[in-house]
């Protein structure tokens, strides 16, 4: 009895982790399902399908970006399993086949799997996102990058002989794009103008794997060899359109552009597995020839800044190449049974180059230039060695070092206006950084982790890149039933400091979480976070007319998020969720945009440097047992968003969803 | 179809005729011994992946059902029942746990860092996120949902994917494991090789960014030198984000004046970074959405300054 009450409540689990996610989302199990026999095999099944509904006030397009849940009938999760009795099922063994979303939801899902032991093993993953985006509309911004595509991705992988001393793999990925866009061009000149433009998005991937991997006299080697195709025909245009500056006597009549795009990258991998009782040894090397032919023909008519009709066609046609060969080999010793020393060696080398002819053709100035182009590589090559070690029971350690070396070397060579240029560079970096760390478990229900690194960099590539950086974290976690509390801490500091300017970045994490399921009708889970970032760094910039230096960028962000949820089971007929989610970033403290501050005196800046914002959301699911295979399922979530210094892309949305649950 | 009669458990699994006289001579009993006092795991076990080592009848005893984690059980039955005469998970330590199933676990692409992994490091091993015997999900069996294994102990992620704009992990669109791999990943092939250390990457070689923003993968002959070199984060919060482009910084112009800022010895030139020209009057709002004239900011095959 014991047996199959718990092989109930599994397979229920299982089948509402596949129950809609945002909405009133629990993880919990709801009531009774059943599994049952045909011939040797054992079938669970279940699928919940009902009705969605949402009502939004203020910015729509704010909504679809961050939940985007319509209106509709939805099949909102299904769930198959058939496993067979004894492992000898006559043509699979185990299939499990879910689906999430289906009918339109803006996240779609399906999985399967099927397998005969030793004989095969089908894995398939495909998901679909209808996404919206509204461009960079944030603090006011233009936007103007909208995006409403839909993208989709499948990966199939089939092992033959999974059990087998020698393996087969076939795999199938692909990934495809579609959807109207906005895009934004500038034209004629440096001081012309910038026009928004039609968009439609066309990419397309497919990814073709096959390999093998033998064992023999215990080492594994495992090889792969992948085709990636890419293409993109996205294509633009526009009719007649005044452009972003409306003062500008810069306008368009018609613009036109063709960019096809298709890329190859062709990869080899390789690997090879060993452990004994006292060492491991594991490498890698993978080869990746990616190349990508393109051409662009883009023609824009309209007047140019002194009032002429200017006429531009632009060609583009070229082919770029880059060739990468990453390895690592991996070395780990285990002298005794309480150390383990790991050492790690990895080098990266990439190469960029290619070709490419650019003309202009301008009726203005009835210029012709051809501009060919550039090299860059970059090689790494790192060694860490890693050291962990069991003192006594209740307390480890461990502690690391690595060294790296990058160097990156680049050629501008172009020729353009007949004359040849060439600019050959080369930059270096090189990092130490030690790590270490410390385990403490005084008791049984209490465990204390302490960590940090510290890094020297002496030549990163950008001013934001780390440099002189210093990571601290601690986590105790205290777990006795009913009761688990865990709080953790973490600190990132980064210096990256030059004469002329400065860059400081400080992150400090700090969050508790616990839940207390004191009963078995009722858990309750909490937990709350803040993330606190200030930067600084120095930037030089012209503003009406100066060049100012000297100047600062700060951020500040202090986000405050708690979570709380609680389950209550009403007497085996009825499940009860309700949550609650609170996110706010509550900025430098100010109640204004812009006025007396630090950092610039230019307000464009002041009203960057924080950015307040509060996101809400309540949610509810109740759901009712009706008989044994039928339950009645309605969730309800509330979204509020709203920005304290500008409210254009406010928001507040109600969303919900009734449902019928059969399993079997 | 016949519903099951809960009062007797199917007769699943049942595991084939091992050779007695080697078993008993190592001390291993046999599943069908466990099945006596362990009725309630063995009900379910044959949809347990493991199933399979018995289901095949070929595996020698200390590889097979379950002796082959257990160990083996002739004390243990001898001493009817008890934690002290078995291999019992929950009294392990944590490394120990890990040599377990490794034994037979450690030899996939997947698992060839978690020696040197940051969970692995930390005490967060097998049996932390993997229940053997009552995982609620049918793959890989896993102990809850992957995002709330994940949540339980990254609850500053939690807070990340709390965030207005984020990738659709708390939708079910996405999974942790689509970027990160938790037996731990080789060194990155961006940055300086040291961190992430849990990032995983495309098959070959490339951010995981890349898998699905096919588009961004190039090669493009002008690249933005700290895409490929330095990676996505450069300008990008990939959890989650107050822009809607996932950017570190909530408006644009911001982000590029940080590195832009003609200072040091930064870039490839050892010159500083490009600085804006004189024609870029940051107080006029037309220049400070940066991309919508540098349009192609991750590279571009026509233009150096990325404008198309």
């Amino acid at each position: 009895m014991m047996a199959r009450h718990f092989q109930f409540a599994a397979v229920l689990f299982a089948a509402t982790c596949w129950a809609q996610q945002t909405i009133a989302p629990t993880t919990e199990p709801v009531g009774a399902t059943r599994g049952d026999n045909l011939s040797d095999y054992n079938i669970v099944d279940s699928f919940e399908t009902g009705y969605r509904f949402s009502t939004v006030g203020g910015s729509a397009d704010q909504y679809h970006s961050t939940v985007n849940f319509g209106d509709g009938i939805r099949l909102l999760s299904s769930f198959l399993t058939i496993n067979s009795k004894d492992g000898h099922g006559k043509y699979f063994d185990e299939l499990v086949l879910t689906t999430q979303g289906l009918g339109n939801d803006p996240y779609e899902s399906a999985t399967l799997r099927i397998q005969k032991n030793r004989l095969y093993r089908f894995d398939m993953n495909w998901r679909l996102n209808d996404y919206f985006n509204p461009g960079l509309r944030t603090g006011g911004q233009l936007g103007q990058h909208l995006l409403d595509t839909q993208y989709t991705t499948q990966d199939d992988d089939l092992t033959l002989f999974p059990q087998s001393n020698v393996k087969f793999f076939l795999g199938y990925s692909r990934g495809d794009q579609n959807g109207p866009a906005l895009s934004t061009v500038q034209l004629f000149s440096s001081q012309g103008n910038e026009f928004p433009i039609f968009e439609n998005v066309r990419r397309l991937r497919n990814e073709y794997r096959i390999g093998n991997e033998i064992r023999l006299f215990g080492i594994r080697f495992n090889w792969t060899r992948g085709w990636e195709d890419f293409k993109e025909d996205s294509n633009y245009s526009s009719g007649l359109n005044l452009g972003n500056n409306l003062q500008s006597p810069v306008t368009l009549t018609s613009f036109a552009r063709t960019e096809p795009i298709h890329g190859t990258s062709p990869y080899w991998r390789g690997s090879l597995f060993g452990e004994r009782k006292h060492f491991a040894v594991n490498g890698r090397i993978t080869y990746t020839s990616g190349q990508r032919a393109f051409a662009l023909n883009e023609n824009a008519v309209g007047t140019a800044a002194i009032g002429f009709m200017a006429a531009q066609q632009i060609l583009t046609e070229g082919n770029a190449s880059r060739p990468v060969t990453s390895g690592n080999l991996t070395l780990s010793l285990f002298p005794t049974s309480k150390l383990t020393i790991t050492n790690q060696t990895t080098v990266n080398n990439i190469r960029i180059d290619g070709d490419s002819v650019y003309a202009v053709f301008n009726n203005a100035t009835e210029t012709l230039n051809y501009l060919a182009f550039e090299f860059l590589g970059i090689r790494t090559i790192a060694n860490e060695t890693t050291l962990n070690y069991q003192l006594k029971r209740w307390l480890s350690f461990f502690g690391g070092y690595q060294y790296s070396d990058r160097q990156i070397r680049s050629n501008e060579a172009s020729t353009f206006d007949g004359n040849v240029f060439a600019s050959p560079s080369e930059q270096s970096n090189i990092l130490h950084e030690g790590q270490f760390g410390l385990r403490l478990k005084p008791a049984k229900a209490l465990s204390i982790l302490l960590d940090g690194s510290i890094g020297r960099a002496n030549g990163p590539l950008t001013p934001i890149s780390e440099r002189n950086y210093q990571v601290l974290g601690g986590r105790v976690q205290y777990k006795i039933k009913p009761f688990l509390l865990m709080a953790s801490t973490r600190e990132n500091y980064n210096v990256n400091s030059i004469t002329l300017s400065s860059y400081a970045s400080h992150s400090r994490t700090h969050s508790v979480n616990g839940s207390w399921n004191p009963r078995d009708w009722f858990s309750l889970d909490a937990g709350y976070t803040k993330l606190h970032l200030n930067s600084a760094g120095g930037i030089d910039f012209f503003a009406l007319g100066q060049f100012l230096t000297g100047q600062q960028s700060i951020y500040i962000s202090n986000l405050h998020v708690g979570t709380l949820t609680a389950r209550f089971d009403l007497k085996k007929r009825a499940d009860l969720f309700v949550g609650y989610s609170h996110t706010q970033d509550t900025g430098d403290g100010r109640a204004a945009a812009v006025g007396p501050g630090i950092g610039s005196s230019l307000p464009v800046f002041q009203a960057a440097q924080t950015f307040p914002v509060k996101y809400l959301s309540p949610m509810a699911r109740l759901s009712i047992r009706i008989t044994e295979k039928i339950r009645w399922n309605v969730g309800y979530q509330y979204y509020g968003y709203n920005e304290l210094f500008l409210n254009g892309e406010d928001y507040r949305a109600h969303t919900g969803y009734t449902s019928m649950l059969w399993s079997f | 179809m016949a519903a099951q009669d809960p009062a007797s458990p199917p007769q699943a699994g049942t595991a084939p005729t091992q050779a007695p006289s080697s078993t008993h001579a190592s001390g291993f009993v046999g599943s069908n011994v466990c099945r006596t006092c362990h009725p309630d795991v063995w009900a379910n076990f044959y949809k347990n992946p493991h199933f399979k080592s018995i289901a095949s009848g070929k595996e020698p005893a200390e590889r097979t059902g379950c002796e082959s984690c257990h160990g083996p059980g002739q004390t243990h039955v001898q001493a009817r029942g008890g934690k002290a005469s078995i291999v019992a998970f929950s009294e392990l330590a944590p490394e120990k746990i890990l040599d377990n199933c490794l034994r037979c676990h450690a030899e996939t692409v997947s698992r060839a860092n978690i020696r040197r992994s940051e969970h692995t490091l930390n005490d967060v091993v097998c049996t932390n996120c993997h229940s053997i015997h009552k995982s609620p999900v049918p793959k890989f069996l896993l102990a809850k949902r992957q995002i709330d294994l994940c949540y339980g102990c990254h609850n500053d992620v939690r807070a990340q994917f709390s965030m207005t704009f984020k990738h659709r992990v708390n939708e079910g669109f996405m999974v942790c494991t689509d970027c990160h791999n938790p037996h731990g990943a080789p060194a990155p092939t961006w940055r300086m090789a040291a961190r992430p250390r849990m990032t995983d990457q495309a098959v070959s070689n490339e951010e995981p960014c890349l898998k699905c923003h096919t588009e961004k993968r190039g090669p493009f002959l002008y690249e933005h030198e700290p895409v490929r070199v330095e990676g996505c984060e450069t300008c990008h919060y990939p959890h989650g984000s107050t822009n809607s482009r996932l950017l570190r910084r909530p408006v644009v112009f911001t982000l590029c004046l940080e590195c832009h800022n003609g200072a040091g010895s930064f870039g490839r030139h050892n010159a500083g970074i490009l600085t804006v020209t004189p024609d870029h009057n940051l107080a006029d709002p037309r220049y400070q959405n940066c991309t919508t004239c540098h349009v192609r900011i991750h590279g571009s095959n026509a233009d150096a300054l990325f404008m198309r």
